[in-house]
């Protein structure tokens, strides 16, 4: 599966099934979404929770490759803009296109979002802040 | 109102989905990246035509190096060069590079292309598609029921998570899946940096709207 024909269908795969998952999971529900980030239903914090601990375990037992990581200087302030707008608008990068799919018309505005805010990443790492390797896509 | 998943079936669904991925490719998927590969494709396209070059560069390097030792009639011995081994085992030289080398770009589209499909098929399957212009009622009664304020608030947020999620280098599923199952330091902090703030400005939403 490492050919060019091998990663279009694992893409394909993976893409599905998130989707279908991060759906029925309830992630596209802003209100499912507001209860998890405040404690009130730790349905949905389980099922992220639990998904993060079972891949630990998984990668452990089958011995996964790590490659070195170094936390660079963009990580925090990145995560602290990235879990504003989540809570805000409801959408992690994956969610909004399965709200789209589910029907919410709106999700479309939450897509130019991320979509202006990943071109300002790069033209704004290139030119003011040189951030670097590993943010912004470089 | 709720037929959504029991939390381990989500788990459940969510391990196997980054498990499979990460066996069959060797390699981490991130939906935030896969948008930033996307959004820049006239840079990435160029950049793999790049690649592509070399690639043939060093097959023609080979293919020379080959075509003198037969000319000459000297067999490749412990001197000759280390790509002299690749015409012997090209499948084990060429590996390591392929594995570490970012999936192609249309792959990435297809990634995107798939969630929609597959978030299609689960509201399809479970009732729940719902034409609609608005977040429904949780947003309404959370943020805000005033059209133009939605629309304002969805595109801000929507800005900050692009652009967070990049300078960061990866989103729930990059840092949060993958790179926390393999333990990355910068995707622990960048996991709980991210959650922590989201539990914040939850609670905020609540006082303040």
């Amino acid at each position: 599966m490492r050919t060019r024909g091998g990663l279009l269908i694992a893409n394909v795969i993976a893409g599905l099934a998130l989707g279908f998952t991060v759906a029925n999971i309830g992630f596209g529900d802003f209100a499912e979404l507001n209860r998890m980030f405040t404690f009130q239903d730790l349905r949905m914090l389980g099922a992220f929770a639990g998904g993060v601990a079972l891949v630990v375990v998984v990668f452990a037992l089958i011995r996964v490759r790590r490659s070195p990581g170094r936390i660079h200087k963009g990580v925090i302030p990145g995560a602290v803009l990235f879990g504003g707008g989540w809570a805000l608008s409801g959408g992690c990068p994956a969610i909004p296109i399965v709200q789209v799919a589910s029907g919410y018309v709106p999700a479309l505005v939450t897509i130019g979002g991320i979509v202006v805010g990943t071109w300002l990443c790069r033209w704004v790492n290139a030119r003011y802040l040189r951030v670097d390797v590993g943010s912004c896509g470089r | 109102m709720s037929n959504y998943w029991p939390w381990w079936a989500g788990a459940l669904g969510l391990a196997v989905v980054t498990i499979n991925y990460t066996v069959s490719t060797d390699r981490s998927f991130g939906v935030s990246s896969a948008w930033d590969r996307v959004l820049h494709w006239r840079e990435e396209r160029r950049a793999e035509r790049l690649e592509a070059q070399f690639t043939d560069e060093r097959a023609l390097t080979e293919a020379l190096a080959a075509a003198t030792a037969e000319h000459f009639g000297t067999r490749p011995g412990p001197t000759a060069p280390p790509y002299a081994v690749d015409t012997q085992a090209p499948d084990r030289a060429v590996e390591p590079t392929t594995a570490t080398r970012p999936a192609p770009l249309v792959t990435q589209a297809a990634l995107l292309l798939s969630i929609l499909v597959g978030g299609w098929l689960a509201a399809v399957t479970a009732g729940r598609f719902d034409l609609r212009l608005d977040m429904g009622d949780g947003f309404r009664e959370i943020v805000t029921d005033s059209p133009p304020q939605m629309v304002g608030a969805l595109f801000v947020g929507g800005i900050l998570v692009g652009f967070g999620t990049r300078l960061a280098g990866g989103c729930s599923s990059g840092h949060g899946l993958n790179g926390c199952g393999r333990l990355h330091p910068d995707s622990l902090v960048a996991t709980a940096v991210f959650f922590g703030t989201a539990v914040l400005v939850s609670f905020l939403l609540w006082k303040v709207v």
